[in-house]
C-alpha cells in the first residue's frame, strides 16, 4: 500500500471527504483554545493542509504507520530509563504522530521573548554572583536569593569565560484559554529532550513524507552543530583553534543517557564519565589509550551538587575532584556554569520581568504565568484562601513532583499542602490554573483532544539562537495537565513554518 | 587505449598533511577501549558456548546409546571448558541442565544470555562510538535470546536457536570489519576477537584430548571418528580439515592443525599472529616504546612459528595448551594495565 497523494482536485477532495468517516468524527473542542481548530468547523489556516492529509487517513492505515515510528525508536534504543523498574528498565518514548505547527508570525514573537529572556538571565547571573546590584536596588529581596536552595556561594566572584552562565536553555512555554503563550519555566540547569526533537523529526520524515509536502518546515538538523560551535564559544584562550569539547555523563544508567549519547556523536566529541577525568595543576584530562588528553570545554550533564567531590557532595562518583578549582583558574570551561540553578527556583522565576526591565530597560516579550510567592505574607494568605483554585508548586522541585492541582485535590490533600506552605512558606509558589491548549492526538482509532505544552531550547554563544522547533509534551490522559514524561506523557513533531 | 594524463600531476593540492590519507583519529578513552574490548570477547565467546553446545547435543545423537557416566562426562567437559567446577543444582537430567544453564542462566557469566547481555551493556555505554550497524545487530541478537518467546524458541528447535546465535557473532563481527575504520579501535576488537579464541579453542582441545586420548573415557573404536569429528566442528574446522586430510580421523593431525597452522582463522597460531599485528600497530598508533602484552604474544608466536609436533607431545598436549593460555591471560593482564587501568 502506498500513501494516498492528496493533491487532488477540490472537488474529488471534499466528496471523498465527505463519502467516509474520518478519524476526526468525534472530536470535541470543550471550550479550550484548540491549536488546529478555531471552531467547531473551522480549521486554523496553517493547519489546513495537515486536516485534510489527516482526513485522508483511515485508522488501520494510521495504525500502521505508528507501528513503523516505534518500531524506528525501540531499534535504534530512544529510550529513556524509568528508575524502579527491575526489568523493562529502558522505555520508548510514546510518539504522538499528529505534528504541531507553529506559523512564521508567531514563532517570531516567541523567538524575541525567549532571546530577551536568556540574555537577561546571563545578565541577572552575572550580577548575582559579582555585585549584587539588584539586591542593592531592592528589585528583589536578599532572603530570596540567600534561601534559594540553588544558590552557590562557591561560585562568588567567580569569572565566567565571556560572562555566560547559561549557555543552553529550555523555556516551556505554555498557551492559555485566551491563547497567548505564557512562560511556565525556564530549565537554565541542563535542560534535556532535545535529542528527542532530532530523532522524532527523522522519525516524521520517514513515516508521514507526504504530510511535508504542503508545508515548509523549518529544519532543526543543525542544532548540534550550533551546539559546538556555542561551547567552543567559551574556550580558554590556551586551547587555541580547535578546543578539545567533551560531554560530561553520569553514565549509562541516567534516565537521558541515550541524549548524552546522541549528542556526542552528532557533534563528534568525546562521551565522558567522572572517573575518565583527572585533575592535575588545575587543567582537567581525560585518560585516553596513549596517556592524558587535556580538555578545554565540558557539556555537562551532572548536577551542581555531585560535579566535584572537594567542593560539595563529598560522596559523589560522578564527579572529578578538583574540578571546581580548574574552573575558577579558567583552565577548563563549563556549559552551563556552576550556580544557574537559581533561575530554575519558582520564586525567582516570578522576577524574571522584573529583571528584564531591570537590566535590559525592555518590556518583556513573553509574559510570565502570575505567581503568588508565598514567602510574601500577603501573597501567603491569599494562596491558603484560595487553595482550591490554585496550582501550588514547590519552588526547586520539577517533573511533576511536589504540585497540587487544587481545583482536582481532595479536602485531605489540601490541607496537608497548607500545613506544609505554613511551615516553610518560602519552598512554595502558586498561580491560577492555567487551562492548556489542546491538539488532536491518536486515542485507539480516532483523534481526540490533549493538552500540550512546548519547550524550545535556546543557545547562547555570541549571540541567543533559539532552535526552530522544540519538544512538545503531551498529557496523554484525557483532562490531565501534566505533561511530564515521568508522569506518562509524550511527545509529538514541532513544526515552524517558515514564512 | 592511453590516456592523456599530464593533468593528474597538475592537480593543485594545498597541503598533503591537510589531505593525509591516513586519517587523523584521536586517541580514544580508556574506558571506551576497555568497553569496546570486552563487548567484542562477550560476543565471541556467545558464538563459542553455542556453537559447544549445539555440536555436543548432535553428536551424541550420531553416536547413539552411551553409558550415563561417559555421557555426563561429555556434558561436564562444557562445563570445563569455561572453567566451571560444578554441575549447577538442578532436578533435570544433567545433559538437559547444562544446556539449560549455559544457554540462559543469568547468575552463570558465561550463558549465553550473560555473554550477549555484557556485550550489549559494553556496547550501549560506548553507542557514540560504533557503528549504528554494529548496534542494532547486536541489540537485536540481545533482544531475540531475551524475548518472552525465547525459551519456547530454544524447546522446539535448540538447533535453530544456537544456529541464529552464531549467525549473529558473525554478522556483528562482519560488521566491526566492515563499518570501522581499521585503526586503534577495531584494533581492540581484533586483540579481543582473537584472545578469547585462542583461550576456547585451546580449553576444547585440551579438555577432549584428555577425555579421548588420554583414556579418561572408554571409547568403542568404531566410534572415535565420530567424537574427533566432534572436536573440530566444536572449533568450526571440520570441513578445511577433511578436505587437506581425507580419511581417519587422526587425533595427533586434528592437534597439529588446530594449533599450528598459520593460514587458517580457526587454528591457534592464526589467531596468535593476529593478535600480535593488533597489538604492535596499537603500540604504534600510542608512541609507546614497549608494550609488555605484545612482547608476551610476540614470545609465543615465535614459539608456535618454529614448533614441531614431535616437541608439542614431548612436553604434553595438555601442557603445551596450558601454557598457551597462561601466556594469554598474562598477555590479557598487560593490556589492561597498558590502556585501561593505568
Amino acid at each position: 500500500m502506498t500513501p494516498v497523494p492528496y493533491n487532488r482536485s477540490l472537488a474529488e477532495e471534499e466528496s471523498s471527504i465527505a463519502a467516509q468517516k474520518t478519524m476526526f468524527e468525534a472530536y470535541q473542542i470543550d471550550g479550550l483554545f484548540d491549536e488546529m481548530f478555531a471552531s467547531a468547523n473551522v480549521t486554523r489556516p496553517h493547519y489546513e493542509s495537515a486536516f485534510r492529509g489527516l482526513c485522508e487517513f483511515q485508522p488501520t492505515d494510521f495504525d500502521r504507520r505508528r507501528r513503523m515510528a516505534d518500531v524506528a525508536f525501540r531499534n535504534q534504543g530512544i529510550t529513556f530509563t524509568v528508575y524502579g523498574d527491575k526489568r523493562g528498565v529502558e522505555k520508548i518514548f510514546p510518539f504522538d504522530l499528529v505534528p504541531r505547527i507553529i506559523p512564521a508570525h508567531e514563532w517570531d514573537v516567541i523567538e524575541a521573548g525567549l532571546s530577551q529572556r536568556i540574555t537577561a538571565l546571563n545578565l541577572f547571573c552575572k550580577d548575582i554572583y559579582h555585585d549584587q546590584r539588584i539586591l542593592s536596588e531592592n528589585i528583589i529581596p536578599p532572603e530570596m536569593i540567600y534561601g534559594a536552595k540553588f544558590f552557590r556561594r562557591e561560585m562568588m566572584h567567580v569569572h565566567v569565560p565571556r560572562d555566560i552562565y547559561i549557555h543552553i536553555c529550555g523555556t516551556d512555554l505554555v498557551r492559555g484559554k485566551d491563547g497567548a503563550y505564557y512562560v511556565l519555566e525556564d530549565n537554565a540547569r541542563t535542560p534535556s529532550g532535545v535529542s528527542y526533537v532530532l530523532e522524532s523529526r527523522a522519525v516524521m520524515k520517514r513515516v508521514f513524507p507526504t504530510l511535508f509536502a504542503e508545508y515548509r518546515v523549518r529544519s532543526v538538523e543543525d542544532y548540534p552543530h550550533n551546539l559546538l560551535n556555542t561551547l567552543k564559544h567559551v574556550a580558554p584562550p590556551h586551547a587555541g583553534s580547535d578546543p578539545v569539547v567533551a560531554i560530561l555523563t553520569p553514565g549509562v544508567f541516567n534516565s537521558a543517557f541515550f541524549e548524552h549519547s546522541f549528542l556526542a556523536r552528532q557533534m563528534g566529541v568525546d562521551l565522558v564519565e567522572g572517573q575518565d577525568l583527572v585533575v592535575e595543576n588545575n587543567f582537567v584530562y581525560m585518560r585516553t589509550i596513549a596517556g592524558l588528553r587535556r580538555v578545554d570545554v565540558l557539556y555537562r550533564r551532572v548536577d551542581d551538587d555531585f560535579i566535584d567531590p572537594l567542593t560539595f557532595h563529598p560522596e559523589s562518583m560522578l564527579g572529578v575532584a578538583g574540578l571546581m578549582n580548574a574552573f575558577r583558574c579558567g583552565n577548563v570551561a563549563m556549559a552551563n556554569a556552576v550556580g544557574t540553578g537559581i533561575c530554575d527556583d519558582k520564586a525567582i522565576y516570578a522576577y524574571v520581568p522584573e529583571m528584564i526591565r531591570f537590566y535590559l530597560k525592555q518590556e518583556p516579550i513573553l509574559p510570565n504565568v502570575p505567581t503568588h510567592i508565598c514567602a510574601r505574607p500577603d501573597d501567603c494568605r491569599y494562596t491558603l484562601e484560595n487553595l482550591d483554585k490554585l496550582v501550588v508548586k514547590a519552588t526547586n522541585e520539577s517533573g511533576g513532583y511536589g504540585m497540587l492541582m487544587g481545583h482536582q485535590a481532595t479536602r485531605e490533600q489540601r490541607e496537608a499542602f497548607a500545613e506544609q506552605i505554613r511551615k516553610d512558606p518560602r519552598n512554595f509558589i502558586a498561580q491560577p490554573v492555567v487551562e492548556l491548549s489542546q491538539h488532536p492526538s491518536l486515542v485507539g482509532d480516532h483523534f481526540e483532544g490533549r493538552r500540550v505544552d512546548l519547550r524550545p531550547y535556546i543557545l547562547y554563544g555570541d549571540k541567543p539562537l533559539v532552535m526552530p522547533g522544540g519538544l512538545t509534551r503531551v498529557a496523554l490522559t484525557k483532562g490531565s495537565l501534566v505533561v511530564n514524561s515521568s508522569q506518562g506523557g509524550g511527545s509529538k513533531d514541532t513544526w515552524v513554518l517558515e514564512e | 587505449m592511453a590516456e592523456p594524463r599530464e593533468n593528474i600531476t597538475t592537480l593543485p593540492v594545498e597541503s598533503r598533511s591537510k589531505f593525509d590519507q591516513r586519517g587523523r583519529a584521536r586517541p580514544m578513552l580508556s574506558r571506551d577501549a576497555d568497553a569496546m574490548y570486552w563487548m567484542c570477547r562477550y560476543v565471541e565467546r556467545a558464538e563459542h558456548v553455542a556453537r559447544l553446545l549445539m555440536i555436543n547435543a548432535s553428536t551424541l545423537i550420531d553416536v547413539g546409546d552411551l553409558e550415563t557416566d561417559a555421557l555426563n562426562k561429555l556434558w561436564l567437559s562444557i562445563l570445563r571448558v569455561f572453567r566451571i567446577e560444578h554441575p549447577p543444582p538442578s532436578d533435570l537430567p544433567l545433559a538437559e541442565a547444562i544446556s539449560r544453564y549455559m544457554t540462559f542462566e543469568i547468575a552463570n557469566p558465561n550463558s549465553i544470555v550473560s555473554c550477549l547481555t555484557r556485550a550489549r551493556e559494553n556496547a550501549r555505554s560506548i553507542r557514540e562510538n560504533i557503528s549504528a550497524e554494529m548496534w542494532e545487530a547486536l541489540n537485536s541478537s540481545y533482544l531475540s535470546v531475551r524475548a518472552d518467546d525465547a525459551v519456547a524458541r530454544f524447546d522446539e528447535s535448540r538447533e535453530d536457536f544456537y544456529r541464529s546465535v552464531l549467525a549473529s557473532s558473525m554478522l556483528f563481527q562482519g560488521l566491526t570489519n566492515q563499518t570501522l575504520p581499521h585503526t586503534q579501535r577495531w584494533q581492540f576488537a581484533q586483540v579481543a576477537k582473537y584472545f578469547e579464541r585462542i583461550d576456547v579453542t585451546s580449553r576444547i582441545l585440551d579438555t577432549r584430548w584428555s577425555l579421548l586420548a588420554s583414556g579418561e573415557l572408554t571409547i568403542e573404536p568404531q566410534l572415535r571418528n565420530i567424537h574427533w569429528m566432534g572436536v573440530l566442528r566444536s572449533c568450526c574446522s571440520i570441513e578445511t580439515f577433511r578436505r587437506e586430510y581425507p580419511g581417519e580421523m587422526d587425533p595427533l593431525r586434528i592437534a597439529q592443525f588446530l594449533i599450528l597452522r598459520n593460514d587458517f582463522p580457526r587454528s591457534i597460531r592464526f589467531c596468535v599472529e593476529q593478535a600480535s599485528e593488533s597489538l604492535t600497530s596499537l603500540r604504534t598508533m600510542t608512541s609507546r616504546a614497549i608494550d609488555p602484552a605484545e612482547r608476551i604474544v610476540g614470545r609465543l608466536l615465535a614459539q608456535l612459528d618454529y614448533a614441531e609436533l614431535a616437541e608439542v607431545l614431548n612436553v604434553g598436549i595438555s601442557r603445551y595448551l596450558q601454557n598457551i593460555q597462561h601466556q594469554i591471560s598474562e598477555a590479557a593482564t598487560a593490556v589492561q594495565k597498558a590502556y585501561f587501568l593505568y
